[in-house]
């Protein structure tokens, strides 16, 4: 057989078995079942709301809130810095769209914590390592950030900073959900989730 | 792992040398293949040397190809790799000019680089005939961006607008390439030139 054709059918073949192969096969759990349960029940996979909280005071470019719960939900409560990827859509894409720059910690949340910690296995167990949740969800952010108040006799310079950190995250979050719906809503569309821009190509 | 220029955050001038090589690679291959001929490219249109057409489908399916399998072992985002906007009215009419001057030229765009740097007089015209194009395309386009910008379609792949799998359309691909590769040899029989293709 003279080469070319013999290329072809290696071409043809090759081609065949792609066309077989399971879509997606790429997108298969790469990380052992008990590793991953260790992983995921581990404390260095979630955040407190106060660590949330010192984030957003800071406006801290290297974390990235990931509001897993309805469109409604979050523009009626939005906390500052977050994106909304409802969680049904979330699990129908490849994770790979929002979670590609290693660089950015990915914090989920969803109202209790139930989204947020299936997101997080999911995304673990696919091998990203830059995705963790915030504890107790929006539910948690309430009564910490906005509800707690400081009871006792002395402060502590520890306390003090950490209840500074609350005032404050507390006063953007309050701040941001009183603008009126227009506004509010030109805020968020703004802030949408974008994938990054891609360069390139042949012209 | 790759594209390595997304999990390494390389510095602008490794990126650049990084596509110079690659594209001194690319003129080479381009040279050596003969495609600094506008005769060979002219051999397309009638008929007598499909050259032009069986080297570059069969980079693009082996690409199609090795890139998929490339991804699923892991080592390829094909998220990352960039994808063409498709603007469809942009596309016919600039197919239109660029058909003409391939024809008329005698050289793709590539190809005229490579026959201009072996010192082809023509090959240098055509160029600077590109630049010209280029230049007056940028100083009219207030005037043309409404047209430019019709029927605006983002970065779609075809077989997500056919709703195909990638495997399948890869395979279609192939088997369209392979009959196209065999008529385009029957061509070269039908209309062959040996005076012209003795000299390629």
């Amino acid at each position: 057989m003279e080469t070319r054709k013999k290329f072809s059918l290696i071409l043809l073949l090759l081609a065949l078995l792609l066309a077989i192969l399971p879509l997606s096969a790429n997108r298969s759990f790469i990380v052992k079942p008990d590793k991953l349960l260790s992983d995921v029940l581990s404390k260095e996979v979630s955040f407190t709301v106060d660590q949330v909280a010192e984030f957003i005071v800071k406006e801290d470019s290297t974390v990235q809130l990931i509001d897993l719960r309805s469109p409604e939900e979050f523009r009626k409560q939005t906390i500052p810095g977050a994106v909304n990827i409802p969680y049904p859509d979330f699990i129908k894409k490849d994770p790979e769209i929002y979670l590609s720059n290693k660089n950015i910690k990915n914090i989920f949340y969803s109202n209790g914590g139930i989204e947020s910690a299936y997101a997080l296995v999911y995304t673990r167990g696919l091998g990203y390592k830059n995705s963790f949740v915030m504890e107790g969800g929006v539910s948690e952010w309430f009564r910490t950030i906005l509800e707690t108040k400081f009871t006792g006799e002395r402060i502590s310079a520890r306390e003090n900073a950490l209840f500074e950190t609350r005032k404050r995250a507390g006063n953007m979050f309050t701040e941001l959900n009183n603008l009126p719906d227009s506004l509010k809503v030109k805020f968020l569309e703004s802030k949408k989730f974008s994938k990054k821009k891609l360069d390139g190509g042949c012209e | 792992m790759a594209p390595l220029s997304s999990y390494f955050l390389f510095p602008e001038w490794l990126n650049l040398l990084i596509a110079f090589l690659i594209g001194t690679g690319f003129g080479f291959a381009l040279e050596q293949a003969g495609f600094s001929s506008s005769r060979k490219l002219a051999g397309m249109f009638y008929g007598y040397d499909t050259t032009v057409l069986k080297v570059f489908f069969t980079a693009a399916i082996v690409a199609l190809i090795g890139s998929q399998f490339l991804s699923y072992l892991g080592l390829l985002s094909l998220n990352q790799v960039y994808v063409n906007e498709f603007y469809v009215t942009a596309a016919i009419v600039g197919g239109i000019i660029m058909g003409a001057g391939f024809i008329m030229g005698g050289f793709c765009p590539g190809t005229g680089v490579c026959a201009m740097s072996i010192g082809k007089i023509d090959a240098m015209v055509f160029v600077a005939g590109g630049l010209a194009g280029a230049f007056i395309f940028a100083e009219t386009y207030p005037i043309i961006q409404d047209l430019a910008n019709t029927q605006f379609k983002g970065p779609v792949k075809i077989n997500e607008s056919l709703g195909l799998s990638p495997g399948l359309f890869t395979l279609i691909m192939v088997a369209a390439a392979a009959i196209m590769f065999w008529i385009a040899e029957l061509a070269e029989k039908r209309f062959a030139r040996p005076e012209i293709t003795s000299e390629l």
